[in-house]
C-alpha cells in the first residue's frame, strides 16, 4: 500500500472524525459553567458551578425553573431494571431455541430483529392507538415497558446467538455424559461461557432503555421518564442547565460502564485462574 | 437435553434420529414462544392497530371505528404532507450518503492500517463512548456548537474568515442533517471495520507483489469485501434516520417537517387517524428500503 502518503492522511482525517463526534460535547461541557447570568452560548462571563447547583435544587429560586429530574430519574432507571431482567431472560431463552435447527427458524428470526428496526415513533403510536381502544391507561411501567422489551431484547438475543455460535456444544454433553446433573453442568460449564454475554445483554439493554425515548413519547401517559423531561425543556429555551445535567447523565453512564468493566475482568481473571489449577 | 435420550430403542416405529429432531424442535418452541408472543403482542398488533386506525373516521377530538378512506384521501391531497414525504426521502438519502463518506475512511484506518490490536480496540472505543450521553443531550449539544452566538461562528471570527456570524447553521436544514450525520456515523463505521478487519493481510500483499497499485487492490479486493459492511451499516442509518423526528424537532427550527415530526405533532392535536395514515406511509417507505437492502445481503449470515 502507498502507506507513506495514504495511512498519515487517514490517521489525520481519523482525528478530525474524533473531533468532529466529540466537539459538541466538549462545547456543552465547557458552557455548563457558565454563571448564573450567562447564557447558553459564548463568552463564559465567569466560570461557576452555579447551574451544577441550580439542577440539583441548591441554588436560590431563579428565573430559570428547575429541571423536573428527582423523580424521573428514578422512574428511567426502574424502568431500565425492569427491561433488562426480561429481555435478557428473553434473548437467553431464543438463542437457547436457535442452538438447535428447526423448521421455521428464519421468519422467528426476524421476527425478533424487527424489533430494533421498527422505528420507535411507529409502535408508540400503535401502543397508544391499542391502549385507547382497549380502554387500558398508559403508564411507563405498563405500556411503555412492553416497548422498550420489545426494542432490547432483539440486542439482549443476537448478543447472545453470537456467543452461543462460539460455544462447543460437545463441552456441555461431556459434562453430562460423565454422570454431572443438568444443575451442576449449568453451574459449573454453562453459566461460566455465557456469563460475559449475559452481562453484555444487560449492559445493552439497561443503556438503551434508559436512554429510549421514541417509544416512550405516546406511552408514558403522565408520569414522565427522564427523556421526556428532557425533550420538555426543548420546546422552551434552552439554558445550561441542560448541559450540566448532560454532563451529570454522562458521568453516571461511565459510571455504569466501569462497573461492566470491573465485574467482567473479575469474571475473566477468575476463570483462568480456575483453567490454571486444571493444568496444575 | 438429559443423558435419557439414547436409552432404550423405542417402540414407536421413528428412528432415534427423528426421535431426537421432534424433541429438539418441541423444546425450541418452548424457549421461544415467550419471546414470540411479546413479539407479536406488543409489536405486530400494534403495528396491525396503526393500519387499521388510519382508516377510522377523525372527528375534531376524537377517533370512531366507521371505515373511511377520508384520511387517506386528505393526505394524498395535502402539499403539505406530500412535502414531508419528500423532505423525509430527502434528508434519509443525504444522511445515508454522508455517514459512507465521512465515515468510510475512518473505517478503513482503523479496520486495515492499524495493525496493534490495543490501537484498533481503543479507536473503536473512541467512537462508540459518546454513546453513553444521552441522545438528546447529543442533539441539543449542536445548539451551542452552531448558533449564531456558537462556537463555530465564534472561531471562524476570531479567525478573521468571516465578519458576520453565518446564520444559515443552526435552526436551518443543514443542522438537522449535521447532527444526524454526527449521531448516525458510528453505526456505519463499525460494520465497515468490522468486514474489513477480517479480510486477510496476505490477500492484499500478495496483490502489491504481483505489482497492484493501491487503487487496483482497494477497487478490487478492499471494497468488494467490505460492502456487507456498508449494506450492513446502511440498513442501521435508513432505519433511524426514516424514524427520526427529534433531532429535526430540536434543531431545524420547526422548518424541517419529516413523517416523524408529523406524527408526533398530529398525535398532539388528537388527530390519531391522521397519525395513523402518516405512520402507514411511513412503514411502508422503510419497508421498501429494508427489502432492498436484504436482497442485497443476507443480514443473516453477516452476524
Amino acid at each position: 500500500m502507498e502507506s507513506r502518503i495514504l495511512r498519515p492522511t487517514l490517521a489525520l482525517y481519523t482525528v478530525l472524525f474524533l473531533l468532529f463526534l466529540y466537539g459538541p460535547m466538549i462545547v456543552l461541557t465547557i458552557l455548563s459553567f457558565q454563571s448564573a447570568d450567562g447564557g447558553p452560548q459564548f463568552p463564559i462571563r465567569e466560570w461557576s458551578v452555579y447551574w451544577y447547583e441550580h439542577l440539583l435544587g441548591f441554588a436560590e429560586t431563579s428565573r430559570v425553573s428547575q429541571l423536573p429530574v428527582g423523580d424521573s430519574l428514578l422512574r428511567s432507571i426502574v424502568l431500565a431494571f425492569m427491561t433488562t431482567v426480561v429481555s435478557t431472560v428473553l434473548g437467553v431463552m431464543s438463542a437457547e431455541a436457535f442452538r438447535t435447527r428447526f423448521k421455521g427458524s428464519g421468519p422467528a428470526f426476524y421476527l425478533i430483529i424487527l424489533g430494533m428496526m421498527v422505528p420507535g415513533v411507529l409502535v408508540g403510536l400503535g401502543m397508544a392507538l391499542l391502549s385507547n381502544t382497549l380502554g387500558i391507561a398508559r403508564a411507563w411501567w405498563g405500556t411503555s415497558f412492553v416497548l422498550h422489551v420489545v426494542y432490547t431484547y432483539p440486542f439482549a438475543f443476537l448478543v447472545m446467538l453470537a456467543i452461543f455460535n462460539r460455544f462447543d456444544r460437545t463441552v456441555e454433553e461431556a459434562s453430562l455424559s460423565l454422570g454431572v446433573s443438568p444443575a451442576q453442568t449449568f453451574r459449573r460449564v454453562t453459566f461460566p461461557i455465557i456469563f460475559p454475554g449475559v452481562l453484555s445483554a444487560m449492559l445493552f439493554s439497561f443503556t438503551l432503555s434508559y436512554d429510549e425515548f421514541a417509544r416512550t413519547l405516546f406511552t408514558a401517559g403522565r408520569e414522565l421518564t427522564l427523556p421526556l423531561a428532557i425533550y420538555g425543556t426543548f420546546s422552551v429555551e434552552i439554558y445550561p442547565n441542560i448541559f450540566a445535567f448532560g454532563v451529570l447523565t454522562t458521568l453516571f453512564s461511565f459510571t455504569l460502564l466501569v462497573i461492566y468493566g470491573l465485574l467482567m475482568k473479575r469474571f475473566t481473571s477468575k476463570a483462568s485462574r480456575y483453567s490454571g489449577q486444571e493444568d496444575a | 437435553m438429559t443423558a435419557l435420550t439414547t436409552d432404550t430403542p423405542s417402540t414407536t416405529p421413528h428412528s432415534p434420529a427423528e426421535l431426537r429432531e421432534k424433541k429438539d424442535r418441541r423444546r425450541a418452541i418452548a424457549l421461544l414462544s415467550p419471546g414470540l408472543l411479546w413479539m407479536t403482542l406488543f409489536m405486530v398488533l400494534p403495528m396491525a392497530m396503526v393500519i387499521y386506525v388510519s382508516f377510522w373516521t377523525q372527528t375534531t377530538f376524537s377517533v370512531n371505528s366507521t371505515l373511511t378512506t377520508a384520511s387517506w384521501e386528505r393526505f394524498l391531497s395535502s402539499a403539505t404532507y406530500l412535502g414531508a414525504i419528500w423532505t423525509t426521502l430527502r434528508i434519509w438519502l443525504i444522511v445515508l450518503i454522508a455517514t459512507i463518506v465521512v465515515g468510510y475512511p475512518v473505517a478503513l484506518f482503523i479496520g486495515l492500517f492499524v495493525r496493534n490490536k490495543t490501537l484498533q480496540t481503543a479507536l473503536l472505543v473512541a467512537c462508540v463512548i459518546p454513546f453513553w450521553t444521552s441522545f438528546l443531550i447529543r442533539v441539543i449539544a449542536w445548539r451551542p456548537m452552531l448558533g449564531t452566538e456558537g462556537a463555530i461562528n465564534m472561531i471562524l471570527m476570531k479567525l478573521g474568515i468571516i465578519s458576520e456570524p453565518l446564520t444559515f447553521l443552526l435552526f436551518s436544514e443543514f443542522s438537522v442533517l449535521v447532527g444526524m450525520t454526527q449521531i448516525y456515523c458510528v453505526f456505519m463505521v463499525g460494520p465497515i471495520t468490522f468486514m474489513l478487519g477480517r479480510i486477510d493481510i496476505s490477500v492484499i500483499e500478495a496483490a502489491r507483489d504481483l505489482g497492484a497499485s493501491f487503487g487496483t487492490i482497494f477497487r478490487r479486493i478492499i471494497l468488494p469485501l467490505s460492502l456487507p459492511g456498508v449494506m450492513v451499516g446502511s440498513i442501521f442509518v435508513s432505519v433511524m434516520v426514516l424514524g427520526e423526528f427529534a433531532t429535526a424537532a430540536s434543531l431545524s427550527g420547526r422548518k424541517t417537517n419529516l413523517l416523524g415530526n408529523i406524527i408526533v405533532s398530529q398525535v398532539g392535536s388528537l388527530k390519531w387517524a391522521f397519525a395513523a395514515v402518516a405512520g402507514v406511509v411511513l412503514t411502508i417507505i422503510i419497508t421498501a428500503v429494508i427489502a432492498l437492502a436484504l436482497r442485497l445481503v443476507d443480514l443473516r449470515k453477516e452476524m
